[in-house]
């Protein structure tokens, strides 16, 4: 794998990822 | 007047959105998809779409229904007047229509389960093997079940049924995607495919199809104006904030295509690696059409790994459950406006059923039948999708902002936001690709884009849609009477 493609995948995944794990934080500390 | 059931939880109405929003296109469309478009260019393209068509009508979905508490036709009626409820029944009737073939495609997706687990589906000829199943009446008794065993679930109610199926079925399809991702990029020659899904080419957003491209996966698979998540949040808290839901929705609907891809497209150049290896030869099967990738060349592809009966069997069990939670909520759409209509739930869901497996036996026995459906009524959901925009600016959109989405909320900027979004992005992407499939219909079918009866034309989408809306506007004092007499509170 090019370098540009590993970059390109570890932002998608702390992107989606991370978008979507803290989406589901912020719905369980709303009451 | 019957008293409206409601999620347990905030966590019962996200898993059912997701269960929406994650269907058999994410695992069967969007891997296709971002291989003939180029790869990590179509990406970046395609997630600039959730914020400015899925997400967007997400949150009007979530809020006219969280605001009327009816289903899609009454949410028209009290949203824009009785007049325009037409404009909702035809939304709902397009999401009607999808589901009548998409029961059939639930229907494959179980038998190619139970083939795989059962009858050795891994050794048979794949080509023959699905030749053979979509002759013979296997396709309507699968049908038959999968229209059943949903509309069992949506008998037993908001909390048994939907709530339940929905925190079994999106938790296991995350596990069985991120372990079909594991095994897919531990195969010989797996980073090949990471490489060609994850390197962004710049050079192809230059070319507009990866943008309409982008711009159709991102409408079609979040499920953003079929009014299917508008349905499921007449039972959500009154306190549900809609676009933090609509954006959770975005966030894992896009997670599980990316991992829908990781398995696929490794696993389709590690299988090549060990044959007549070309990049050519890689994007002529991934442009093969949905069936012909998912039930022919998969089969064949995971013949060839180590395990692949289990890979094989996991997979198809993640598109079933896919399947299986967007075919409820379909259901639900339909059984939500019969109950505004003062029809109880049994028998709701009872009339339901009958209806979608009778209307679905035509693409359960015909290919082509099936092929023309799917056509028709996808291109309807952009339709759909232009309507529930079309709701907001009638309403006004500052007044939805401040009244139905964020009500004693002040956020000047967001309403600054929504507001040019609704107006004119929304507009725009729609104009754009409806033009788009009509133009690309002409140029290659020149001689028959207008025909009717041709699967494919123009002709035949316009005949169908022009039907279904006249029949709704001649219909429509009968249908608003019926529903928003019954709901005028």
């Amino acid at each position: 794998m090019t370098i540009k493609a590993i970059l390109f995948m570890i932002f998608l995944v702390v992107f989606l990822l991370g978008g979507f794990i803290y989406c589901l934080y912020l719905s369980s500390k709303r009451k | 007047m019957e008293k409206k059931e409601m999620f347990t939880s905030r966590w019962g109405f996200i898993f059912a959105g997701l269960g929406m929003a994650v269907g058999t296109g994410n695992i069967w469309r969007f891997p296709r998809i971002v291989s003939q478009n180029g790869g990590g260019a179509f990406i970046i393209a395609w997630l600039l779409f959730l914020f400015l068509w899925s997400i967007p009508l997400l949150i009007v979905e979530i809020s006219i229904g969280k605001k009327t508490r009816l289903g899609v036709i009454g949410s028209f009626g009290k949203i824009m007047g009785r007049k325009f409820a037409w404009m909702g029944t035809f939304v709902a009737f397009v999401t009607t229509a999808i589901m009548f073939y998409y029961s059939v495609v639930t229907g494959w997706c179980l038998k190619y389960f139970i083939a795989t687990t059962f009858q050795g589906l891994i050794k048979r000829e794949s080509l023959q093997f699905w030749h053979g199943f979509t002759a013979s009446w296997e396709p309507v008794l699968f049908h038959f079940m999968a229209i059943s065993i949903g509309a069992l679930i949506i008998y037993r109610g908001v909390v048994k049924g939907i709530e339940r199926a929905n925190k079994i079925l999106i938790p296991s399809l995350f596990f069985i995607l991120i372990i079909a991702c594991f095994r897919a990029i531990t195969l010989p020659s797996a980073s090949q495919g990471l490489n060609f899904l994850f390197s962004p080419n710049f050079s192809k957003l230059a070319d507009y199809r990866v943008w309409l491209n982008a711009l159709s996966q991102s409408a079609w698979s979040t499920g953003a104006g079929w009014g299917l998540i508008l349905t499921y949040a007449v039972y959500s808290h009154k306190k549900e904030n809609p676009i933090l839901t609509a954006t959770t929705l975005g966030f894992g609907n896009n997670l599980a295509s990316i991992l829908a891809a990781s398995a696929v497209i490794p696993t389709v150049f590690s299988y090549f690696a060990t044959q007549d290896f070309s990049l050519e030869k890689v994007l002529e099967v991934m442009k093969t059409d949905n069936q012909g990738l998912t039930f022919i060349w998969i089969p064949n592809l995971f013949s060839k790994i180590p395990g692949g009966t289990f890979f094989l069997a996991l997979f198809f069990l993640a598109l079933s459950f896919a399947a299986f939670s967007s075919l409820i909520s379909m259901l639900e759409l339909d059984t939500r406006i019969l109950m505004d209509a003062g029809l109880c739930r049994k028998k709701s869901i009872a009339v339901i059923a009958i209806c979608g497996f009778l209307l679905g036996l035509p693409s359960a026995l015909s290919m082509g039948f099936f092929s023309n459906q799917d056509w028709v009524w996808s291109l309807g959901l952009l339709v759909s999708g232009f309507f529930l925009t079309v709701s907001v600016i009638k309403f006004g959109t500052k007044k939805f902002l401040r009244e139905v989405i964020l009500p004693s909320k002040n956020h000047r900027l967001l309403a600054k936001f929504f507001n040019i979004l609704i107006m004119f992005f929304i507009p725009l992407q729609f104009l754009a690709m409806i033009t788009w499939f009509f133009w690309t219909s002409y140029t290659e079918n020149p001689h028959n884009w207008l025909k009717i009866f041709s699967s494919f034309s123009v002709g035949t989408v316009l005949f169908q849609w022009i039907i279904a809306l006249g029949v709704f506007i001649l219909l429509n004092k009968t249908i608003t009477k019926k529903i928003l007499n019954r709901n005028d509170h």
